[in-house]
């Protein structure tokens, strides 16, 4: 036997969104000279722009630190930071799995929250020891006393020793430290056993191919090495093994308990599965580890590439935020408005949004994306069921006997003085009522059934806006439900646009008709000629609205000075035709396709 | 067909639309500009040694400001230093409020054989609203010292609370007082004048209010005998401004003074927009230009076709051939299509409907980049 290290600790942070885990996660960084302040970017493991920008974890990212411990020994830590939101669970999950003990930050001026409490159960599913720390007693408003019973009451952890800290002021860090040393177990494993490395993610780096991120169960790797993984029959020789620190290190060997990466020249980057067990080429261990639980998507939208010339770009790219993004589903679709491009499924409208913005960027890819869509369980009358996310891929209404729709079972947290507005939103969206929870004197909680189509459509924004922002809200899929839906058309200048069909329940499709047709008269730009948007359902027209033909779009003057200017303007213009696209005779600009479900009052 | 262009920033006040590179309350440096002006005129004169001009344009700022005298000395050197065509047309922009007979006296003197006079509007509050120096009666006075005299009127459309009736009035003045030549303009609110504030705020007529205008003044302008060549400029017939046809035909031009442009030689220049920069460059031998482009022949292509559509003479293919020796319909082929609608075809020349010349950047931006 040959056990692995006692001073070593993997754990991840639990935190709800602003709870301030990444803030915290930096303080931990900064405490044991991993980062030295003066180097410090804010938030350093949120390492994206667009995490940084919204100040939310999607990606987690992994670091390894050494801690000189108040009984004199140095640990090493491995904190693998998580995302907070509803729509990465399965992040979340991935960094539990790697992990021994998870930190349960709670923000002492807010309490427990719905998503915190999410990722708490999952923690308790994959065994984590967990610790309480309580966050922001800085604040006027930190109710420390309250913060703790709740966490006893709600979570029923033991909250009598969580340090109470201030990440922002750096007050207490040291208290998370030694709790860690204290609460959470050293790894099992042994390092003599045949080699078991869970991969818990991924990504592609141009020179040394794909990054494997691991956590080893038993045994050790080192360079020269062959290893396979147990769903693909390849092998590949590593090139390289390391840590994080947080950028990659590399290290002579990864021993049992210890989470690192390995580089082996890994080129295609569908032959890795997030999830899988790394071992031996020639001499594997007999069965892979548990891996994690298969996601499925529940949000689609069409992706097509703004130019159609790059639809091999647009694949490229999804293909490779594939292999960071287990979750990310697509198939080829093609659209008569948008031309080729893939229709994509999500974990959630987050996740959707996280993509969208990550091939952009890192791609430097313009996209067009379609309306966010779930997926229905059609019943033709011809016997056949067909699930369908697409709205253009919708049988004609005389094929189909009846149609399902998914249902979510949703948890909303509210003070208690938003009830009644929620309950008039929840009932707005096709909402059945189940139960209401006093959890103290200020927090609510509510549960409903709620169509998961209306959820796509406006719910989060109008719940943000009805309660001034204190709900907050989670959903699990329960199921499915017979449904009257009817497929909305938009027809521009007499044209049906395939791209902005919705399908809604028929009693909502007048008044969505009615916002559409009246929402794509602002967004679409005045041509020359008048044209009139229609939406209809079944052939039939139910609203209508014009776009005045332009009248004036000239420049005035143009003499010796003003060629150049206005030949520059003139170019600009076409640039912005560019981002068009050209639906019978009409130019529609690339975001309305997106927009369109937006409400009114949000266009203003 | 050339042109030459004098750039004379000087004015009384600055209008509150205005963005071109004018100085209020420079006057003290008029003499050394007038003297730098000169010089430039000698070095761009010898570089220039062999080309025939056809016109001469001096602009603005506001010309007529400063001591006739400057400008006479001004075309002294020009018929020195470059070749003029036989009978050349010769304009200077004027300010009424401005002027004298003197002063016109002088003009003519020099050789200047068409003026241009910034009316604006015949309403004195919408004048004083523009910051314009000048009342309706000043207008009248100058162009009373014109009688006979080849000269245009400018007619500004969108000035706030302008109504159909306005424009009525100012376009009767303008033919009354014996203008030849009408351009009537859209005003243009640009980012850093006081009236770009107005306009944010709402309170300039949209671009329906103003296409409106637009529309009822040329049906006016017809009806007096004014027809329209050029999207914003209208003439009795046999008086468009030959040196903005120069501009629209593509032509050669050579610019001189602070902020003027050149084309010549396939190439765009441009002189400094700074007062000082340009004296200091001047004396110390240089010309001052700050800029300078090559027009690629796609580039070209497209300022011939961009240019061209602006006036009712449209694009004439065989012109389009002699220039580049390609088919325009053919090197614009996509865009030329999904524009056709719009394009009326007339023997070799294509130009835009009637109808759409307002909305013109909507068909000519299909032709750019």
């Amino acid at each position: 036997m040959a056990k692995a290290s006692k001073f070593l600790r993997n754990f991840c942070i639990i935190a709800h969104i602003d709870h301030g885990k990444s803030t915290i996660a930096d303080r931990i960084m900064e405490l044991t000279g991993q980062v030295s302040k003066r180097d410090m970017e804010e938030q350093l493991l949120d390492s994206m722009d667009i995490e940084r920008e919204r100040g939310i974890t999607i990606k987690l990212t992994p670091v390894r630190m050494y801690y000189n411990a108040l009984d004199g020994n140095e640990y090493e830590f491995n904190l693998i930071d998580t995302p907070g939101h509803v729509d990465f669970t399965y992040e979340v999950s991935r960094s539990l799995a790697a992990c021994e003990g998870a930190l349960v930050v709670v923000d002492a001026t807010q309490g427990v929250e719905a998503q915190t409490l999410a990722n708490v159960y999952l923690a308790l599913e994959n065994n984590l020891e967990l610790v309480p720390v309580i966050n922001k007693i800085d604040l006027p408003s930190a109710r420390i006393d309250e913060t703790k019973e709740e966490i006893e009451e709600v979570i029923g952890l033991d909250a009598s020793e969580a340090p109470c800290v201030s990440a922002k002021e750096g007050t207490n860090i040291r208290d998370i430290l030694e709790a860690v040393v204290k609460f959470i177990p050293p790894p099992e494993g042994d390092t003599k056993d045949a080699l078991r490395a869970l991969i818990f993610d991924s990504y592609y780096d141009n020179y040394k191919g794909v990054i494997l991120f691991v956590r080893i169960r038993d045994g050790q790797v080192k360079v020269g090495d062959k290893i396979r993984t147990f769903l693909s029959e390849r092998t590949y020789d590593v090139t390289e093994v390391g840590a994080f620190a947080p950028h990659l290190q590399p290290k002579s060997v990864l021993l049992a308990g210890e989470v690192g990466y390995i580089a082996a020249s890994i080129k295609s980057i569908e032959d890795v599965e997030v999830g899988d067990t790394v071992t031996f080429a020639d001499r594997p261990a007999k069965e892979p580890l548990p891996g994690y639980k298969k996601v499925q998507p529940v949000v689609f939208c069409g992706i097509y590439p703004l130019d159609g010339s790059k639809f091999g770009d647009l694949k490229e790219a999804i293909l490779k935020r594939k292999l960071n993004d287990a979750a990310l589903t697509f198939e080829p679709d093609n659209s008569v408005a948008l031309g080729f491009g893939f229709r994509c499924g999500f974990l959630g409208l987050l996740h959707m949004e996280i993509v969208q913005e990550r091939i952009e960027r890192e791609f430097n890819l313009d996209i067009i994306t379609t309306a966010p869509s779930v997926s229905y369980l059609v019943h033709k009358t011809n016997g056949e069921t067909l699930s369908v996310d697409n709205p253009s891929h919708l049988p004609p209404p005389t094929d189909i006997e009846y149609m399902e729709e998914p249902i979510v079972k949703a948890e909303i947290y509210t003070p208690p003085e938003y009830v009644g507005s929620i309950m008039e939103l929840c009932q707005d969206k096709r909402g059945v009522y189940k139960n209401m929870t006093y959890l103290d004197a200020r927090r609510v909680r509510l549960d409903y059934l709620l169509p998961l189509n209306e959820i796509v459509y406006d719910f989060f924004d109008e719940l943000k806006s009805r309660t001034k922002g204190y709900a907050s809200f989670d959903y699990e899929l329960d199921g499915y439900q017979r449904s009257k839906l009817v497929k909305l058309d938009i027809l521009l200048n007499g044209e049906a646009c395939d791209a902005l069909s919705t399908i809604v329940h028929e009693d909502h499709a007048y008044k969505r008709g009615r916002m559409l047709a009246e929402n794509l008269k602002d967004a679409i730009p005045r041509q020359l000629f008048e044209i009139p948007i229609q939406a209809a359902v079944g052939g039939k027209i139910i609203a209508r609205e014009t776009v005045k033909a332009v009248r004036k779009d000239v420049l005035a003057k143009c003499y010796g000075g003003d060629i150049t200017r206005k030949k520059k303007l003139l170019e600009k213009q076409k640039e912005g035709k560019k981002r068009m696209r050209q639906v019978g005779t009409v130019e529609v600009p690339s975001e309305v396709f997106m927009e369109i479900l937006k409400t009114n009052k949000d266009r203003k | 067909m050339a042109g030459i262009y004098l750039h004379i920033p000087f004015c009384k006040q600055k209008c509150r639309y205005c963005d071109f590179v004018s100085f209020a309350g420079r006057s003290d440096v008029a003499e050394a500009y007038m003297a730098c002006l000169l010089k430039e005129i000698e070095l761009r004169g010898k570089e220039l040694a062999g080309r025939t001009f056809d016109t001469v344009y001096f602009g603005g700022g506001t010309p007529s400001v400063v001591d006739p005298k400057y400008i006479y000395a001004a075309m002294r050197q020009i018929k020195k230093c470059f070749t003029l065509a036989a009978r050349p047309e010769i304009t200077i922009e004027m300010n009424p409020g401005t002027v004298s007979e003197q002063k016109i006296a002088m003009y003519k003197r020099a050789g200047i054989n068409r003026f241009s006079i910034g009316l604006q509007t015949a309403i004195d509050a919408q004048l004083e609203e523009l910051g314009r120096v000048h009342t309706v009666r000043d207008y009248l006075y100058c162009t009373s010292l014109l009688k006979g005299e080849n000269f245009s009127a400018d007619v500004m459309l969108g000035i706030r609370g302008q109504t159909q009736e306005d424009v009525r009035k100012t376009i009767e003045i303008a033919s009354a007082s014996g203008a030849k030549h009408i351009s009537m303009y859209a005003l243009q609110p640009e980012d850093g004048t006081p009236i770009y504030t107005d306009y944010l705020n709402g309170e300039l007529p949209d671009g329906d209010e103003v296409a409106a205008l637009y529309d009822f003044g040329r049906a006016l302008l017809a009806e007096k005998g004014y027809h329209r060549y050029e999207v914003s400029n209208f003439c009795k017939k046999g008086f468009e401004s030959r040196h903005n046809l120069n501009y629209w035909k593509r032509g050669e031009y050579v610019g001189m003074g602070v902020s003027a442009s050149s084309f010549f030689s396939g190439r765009r220049l441009l002189n400094t927009t700074d007062l000082d920069e340009y004296m200091k460059c001047i004396l110390s031998g240089f010309l001052p230009v700050i800029d300078s482009e090559e027009v690629t022949p796609q580039e070209a292509r497209f300022e011939f076709v961009m240019l061209g559509l602006r006036t009712v003479y449209g694009v004439s293919s065989k012109a389009y051939r002699e220039a580049f020796g390609t088919d325009w319909k053919e090197d614009f082929a996509a865009a030329y299509r999904r524009t056709q609608r719009y394009l009326e075809e007339d023997g070799d020349v294509t130009r835009i409907k009637d109808d759409y010349l307002f909305v013109q950047n909507q068909i000519l931006s299909e032709y750019a980049g």
